[in-house]
């Protein structure tokens, strides 16, 4: 299929365009080049080679990703797959925040086997500092060779962020035509230093598909920055078909080298599975949480979790407003240890020298110049 | 006195006066609007009033690129709210204190709650105006946050202020309304004092 081809070669040169000649303030890009062995349920193990570029781009109220695999097996067949997805996300509300999105993939194998889909939806997210929720509605049209079919999906999750661990439990129900199933997936990501791991657990129930459709599904992905823009990608497991996008269901065991153009350690995966990465769900808005810590003394130490940026600064009254870049730490967050004095302080932060703003984890208010500035007290 | 020393003393006053308000750090600001801040600003120090918040509203406002037009209005803005502050404080009150407390009328606090800190309270007041005027910015009703305030500002110390408005932050990230999560921050705060403390002042019985 002529969509596949051309959307994974798209994908590709935008990302070898950002490897010649850097990134802007909010893209990343990876490039990933590894070998797996892949045992397609009713199909015989056969061994594999991957090539999976992806770019992505975010603002504070948009995100759009690119990304595509192209493998070759064993045999010499050659299969392509390709997806790009786009968030839109309004205004955080005092507890929640709206999004809407659109995916779009298209996959080939040989001349024989080709899908495309196209699914958009919509979801509302109830949100804390370091817990969340969202229910969504998705609906749209995905195609194996013939007529399209229809897609109609109801979806519901919860996720708890902790200081190293992101947890996310959610569950689905989809119907394509006249094919119904329900999933129930559980998610977690943790990160320390150079290592990070990314596990999912699930299980497909009620099936409209008989037995083939239903039962226990996990992978596991182990990510190990390498250096700076390096990372070594360890993946297997065993992950369930997508009747959206035309994904058998399949074990698989994987080891890639990722080149990142983000940050060093960012999860890439090495193989196609049936699901996007970790944390697909979470919305933008507290992605980038200040912790304010008063140590010893006048001195306070400011502790910004922001894992994607490159440079991050911040500015505020006992810096006479002037920028501060901060320094990362061992465990991916970044840190500045200031001497600051009793009592009310403001403050904004910028990433990658963006636009400044206000991060979850102080307290946002109206400054006098058509912005916003955190406020924050000390002891 | 000579006439050459009734001539040069008041001069070497006024150069002395005009050097002091020359902030190096004013010379960030754009040419056409250094002029009226640095005006505003001697002013605002000739009335009494601490220079240090106004010098930094105007770095912010450089920082982020704003207008001369916008940085004087919010100059004459805090400008105000520092005299207003001052003026329920009292006159000795310290600069920290004038300007957490101006923050804290802007932000909607009454001046009354102002005075009532500064007769509840014998330590500095910074700390009660910032958890004060951090509360009311996360969307606790000026009411609710100054009884709660007014409440522990007595009897507990600085760093269980800040704690008292984290377990308020938390509540509310939890789903609690701002004004019940204060509610409830405050009979926490007040129930971890050391025995004893509960046989003094009750706190209002009103609904978060």
């Amino acid at each position: 299929m002529r969509v596949a081809s051309l959307a994974w070669a798209a994908a590709l040169a935008a990302a070898m365009s950002l490897l010649g000649r850097g990134l802007g303030a909010q893209s990343t890009g990876s490039l990933t080049v590894g070998v797996a062995t892949v045992h397609y349920d009713g199909f015989l193990p056969s061994g594999a080679v991957s090539l999976a570029p992806r770019v992505d781009w975010q603002s504070s109220s948009a995100s759009v990703s690119v990304s595509g695999t192209y493998l070759r097996f064993e045999s010499g067949h050659e299969s392509l797959q390709s997806a790009v997805a786009a968030r839109l996300f309004t205004d955080p509300g005092p507890l929640w925040r709206g999004e809407f999105g659109f995916v779009s993939g298209a996959s080939q194998y040989l001349d024989l086997a080709s899908f495309w889909h196209g699914v958009a939806r919509a979801r509302l997210h109830v949100l804390g500092l370091e817990r969340g929720a969202w229910i969504g509605v998705s609906g749209g049209a995905t195609s194996y060779g013939g007529a399209p079919r229809s897609v109609a999906a109801a979806s519901a999750g919860v996720w708890w962020r902790l200081p190293e661990l992101t947890l996310q439990l959610s569950t689905d129900r989809s119907r394509i035509a006249d094919t119904t199933y329900t999933d129930v997936g559980s998610r977690a990501h943790w990160e320390r230093g150079p290592l990070a791991l990314d596990v999912a657990l699930g299980a497909r129930a009620w099936s409209g598909m008989g037995s083939n459709g239903s039962g226990v599904y996990g992978e596991t992905t182990a990510t190990i920055a390498l250096g700076e823009r390096t990372a070594l990608v360890l993946g297997g497991g065993h992950y369930a078909s997508d009747p959206i996008s035309g994904g058998l269901a399949a074990g698989y065991l994987s080891a890639a080298v990722g080149l990142s153009l983000g940050r060093s350690g960012r999860v890439i995966h090495a193989f196609p599975t049936s699901r996007s990465p970790r944390a697909e769900a979470l919305p933008l808005g507290p992605v980038v949480r200040l912790e304010v810590r008063a140590e010893r003394g006048r001195w306070v130490r400011l502790r910004l979790h922001a894992s994607e940026a490159m440079r991050v600064e911040l500015a505020g009254d006992f810096t006479d407003w002037e920028p501060v870049a901060l320094t990362r730490v061992p465990d991916g967050a970044w840190e500045a240890m200031l001497e600051i004095p009793s009592g009310l302080h403001r403050i904004n932060v910028r990433l990658d020298g963006g636009a400044w703003f206000v991060p979850a984890g102080v307290t946002r208010s109206v400054d006098d110049f058509g912005s916003e500035v955190g406020i924050f007290a000390v002891p | 006195m000579r006439p050459v020393v009734r001539l040069v003393v008041p001069l070497l006053v006024t150069l002395a006066s005009a050097t002091a308000a020359q902030d190096a750090r004013l010379e960030r600001l754009a040419p056409e609007t250094r002029a009226p801040v640095v005006g505003l600003i001697d002013s605002a120090r000739s009335a009494g009033l601490p220079a240090e918040p106004l010098v930094q509203r105007a770095l912010e406002g450089a920082t982020k690129h704003a207008g001369g037009d916008l940085i004087m209005t919010a100059l004459r803005r805090l400008a105000g709210d520092l005299g207003g502050a001052r003026e329920a404080l009292g006159g000795a009150a310290s600069p920290a204190e004038l300007s957490a407390g101006a923050a804290a009328l802007r932000a909607g606090a009454p001046p009354s709650v102002l005075a009532e800190l500064r007769r509840t309270r014998r330590q500095s007041l910074t700390v009660p105006l910032a958890v004060l005027t951090d509360l009311v910015a996360s969307g606790v009703p000026a009411d609710s946050a100054a009884a709660a305030v007014l409440a522990l500002a007595a009897r507990v110390r600085d760093p269980e202020l800040v704690e008292f408005r984290h377990a308020v932050e938390r509540d509310i990230a939890l789903g609690a309304s701002p004004g019940a999560a204060a509610w409830a921050g405050a009979l926490a705060a007040s129930s971890s004092l050391a025995p004893g403390a509960h046989g003094g002042q009750q706190l209002p019985p009103r609904k978060p």
